[in-house]
């Protein structure tokens, strides 16, 4: 009896563990996300000190490549846009994924009280 | 098995406080974890504020020449000789793979406006920093409290009696700045001197009556406007209360602190606290950082508060309203002088005892057809010839019989009356020998009261008039029979008398 409740245990114990490594990778890319949005509105504002008489360049690999200052700035709107996407769906994976880990303890907290009474009647029993 | 559930309950005691320790340990760690970051993090800004600069510096020297000469890296270990030129044009990295091609001048503008985000990127930490230094230091002051170290001591008041929390009607909640609407306010039960019913319904008394009672009236409403404020303080949407722990309970708010009287934040705690002061009652409870444990390993102290006699506010009708306590007791007094003899306007009282300047003026108090009433000046004098102390001002003699008619009559207040009180100057006894009537008469004052200057000093009058009363009253009875002989001759003044003399 105590085996059984012990490899559940296990198993879920895992699975947990599982979700909560997919957790924290979704926190990490998150962050980076985040890091690139408040760089790429720098470079907005930048660009729009600038005016047409600046030649902007995109660094392509090792090539410097000319671009227009309009362009330039609607390129960089659409790559913030992209980024709220993406940001949002990853809100919406965390969200999932907590909820998953949330059912997950309980699972767990009640296997382990299983547990424990089946640890404690072997006991008593002795 | 008891014997084991015992083994067990003892050790369990002993785990809490020792799992309770551990985890303010922890939280003290986890504080000082942050602390450390935000300083780090700080730290680094710093250094790129500094870099940011000193990149500024160089753009605003470089234009200065056409072409520098310089040391050129080549590789990692070389330098060769070289030469700098066009040394306005400059390719600026704008962040994510774009660049462009700037001015100086406009590559200074681009780094002013980095600065600003390293700027505010330095603030937030800086806050953040604060914030958590608040916290660990909350926590030491906790931990400090639970083992009843430290100076935190626990005051208590016991209420007994619930139906001395209100006095009168409740004040409602009106715009902070707004006079509060003049209602009666009847008197709940009666204080331990037994003032009666009477007291409770009563009109509308003129100011002159009254005046004398403004003071203690405002201290009562200041009182009750602090109190009120605590009470409503969403109503009113002011934040007047004062004691420390409630501001720093405001700055960490997210720790809450578990004490039996604190419920959920400050405000409604500090309305139950309020709601357990006594009527009249001038504590305000400090809102101390309580203990878990309901203070029961603090020192604590307990108070508890005298009941105050009740007052009576009446509307004088011109946005005061005056408190006028004890009143059977002067109407006592009254009757008793109207059965030995009408008085002239000064009431004897017997109850000489001063006690705070409320009493000042309860005891300086004119008898007008056997009602007393509160005077508004005690240096003054309704006539003549209740002058009693020497003037030794130099004044014109109209001015001075003028002086000696209103002396009496005006209201020794605040603001007010400065040129009156200047005028409340006692004067001589009337050289026709009735001096020792005129002490009698008028019992404010039995000295020499040198008066020169305004209302400021009319306070230290008051001073000197209290030890003098003791010795009025036996003076008055006696004299009281002859008084209304002697009124004719008192009421000449003295240079009048003088002038009279020489003719």
């Amino acid at each position: 009896m105590a085996e059984v409740i012990q490899k559940k245990l296990q198993s879920e114990l895992d699975k947990y563990q599982q979700l909560q490594k997919d957790v924290n990778k979704s926190m990490s890319a998150r962050q980076k996300l985040e890091a690139q949005l408040t760089e790429n509105n720098i470079v907005k504002e930048e660009l729009n000190l600038l005016d047409s008489q600046n030649t902007v360049y995109k660094l392509i690999g090792p090539v410097l490549v000319k671009q227009d200052l309009d362009e330039a700035k609607a390129t960089v709107g659409k790559r913030l846009e992209y980024i709220n996407g993406e940001i949002q769906r990853y809100e919406n994976l965390l969200k999932d994924m907590e909820r998953k880990s949330e059912q997950h303890r309980e699972v767990l907290s009640s296997l382990q009280q299983e547990y424990q009474r089946a640890q404690g009647h072997p006991v008593g029993k002795v | 098995m008891t014997s084991f559930h015992d083994q067990m309950a003892a050790p369990g005691k002993v785990k809490r406080s020792n799992d309770l320790l551990r985890g303010v340990e922890r939280l003290k760690e986890e504080h000082r974890k942050v602390v450390k970051d935000c300083r780090g993090q700080i730290e680094h800004w710093k250094k790129v504020e500094k870099d940011y600069e000193s990149l500024q510096d160089r753009l605003r020297t470089l234009p200065d020449k056409l072409s520098y000469d310089i040391m050129v890296p080549f590789g990692p270990l070389a330098f060769m000789p070289g030469k700098l030129v066009h040394t306005n044009e400059l390719t600026v990295l704008l962040g994510d793979n774009w660049f462009a091609k700037c001015s100086a001048k406009q590559a200074d503008t681009l780094v002013e406006h980095r600065k600003k985000h390293v700027k505010n990127a330095l603030d937030d930490l800086q806050k953040t920093m604060k914030n958590f230094q608040n916290r660990a230091d909350f926590t030491v002051d906790l931990e400090k409290l639970t083992g009843g170290t430290g100076d935190f001591v626990d005051i208590r008041e016991e209420v007994v009696n619930e139906e001395e929390v209100t006095k009168g009607k409740h004040r409602l909640a009106h715009k902070p700045n707004s006079k509060p609407k003049q209602d009666y306010v009847l008197k709940l039960k009666e204080n331990n001197k037994g003032e009666g019913d009477e007291g409770s319904k009563r009109g509308v008394l003129s100011e002159e009556e009254l005046w004398a009672r403004l003071d203690e009236l405002e201290r009562q409403e200041e009182l009750q406007d602090e109190r009120c404020r605590l009470d409503s303080t969403d109503t009113n949407g002011e934040d007047t209360t004062s004691s420390s722990s409630e501001e720093e309970k405001a700055e960490s708010d997210s720790v809450q602190v578990n004490g039996h009287r604190k419920e959920n934040g400050w405000v409604s705690s500090s309305h139950t606290s309020q709601m357990n002061g006594t009527n009249g009652s001038y504590l305000e409870e400090v809102e101390e950082e309580d203990c878990e444990e309901t203070g029961n390993s603090l020192p604590t102290i307990y108070f508890s508060h005298t009941v105050e006699p009740k007052k009576v506010r009446i509307n004088t009708g011109k946005n005061t309203t005056l408190k006028f306590s004890e009143r059977k007791e002067q109407k006592e007094q009254a009757k008793r002088k109207k059965k030995n003899g009408k008085s002239n306007g000064h009431s004897l009282l017997e109850n000489y005892k001063i006690t705070s300047p409320a009493d000042i003026y309860r005891v300086f108090v004119d008898l007008v057809n056997g009602e007393p009433i509160p005077r508004k000046s005690i240096l003054k004098s309704r006539s003549r010839e209740n002058s009693v102390c020497s003037d030794t001002s130099e004044s014109s003699t109209a001015d001075f019989e003028e002086r000696r008619v209103a002396f009496g009559r005006s209201l020794s207040h605040d603001d007010a009356t400065h040129s009156d009180t200047s005028d409340g100057i006692t004067e001589e006894d009337s050289p026709t020998g009735s001096s020792p009537h005129t002490n009698g008469r008028f019992e404010a004052f039995t000295g020499t009261v040198i008066e020169k200057d305004p209302l400021p000093s009319s306070i230290p009058h008051l001073t000197i008039a209290p030890p003098a009363l003791p010795t009025i009253p036996e003076r008055k009875l006696e004299e009281v029979g002859t008084e209304m002989p002697q009124e004719a001759p008192k009421r000449m003044s003295k240079f009048k008398a003088t002038r009279l003399h020489h003719k």
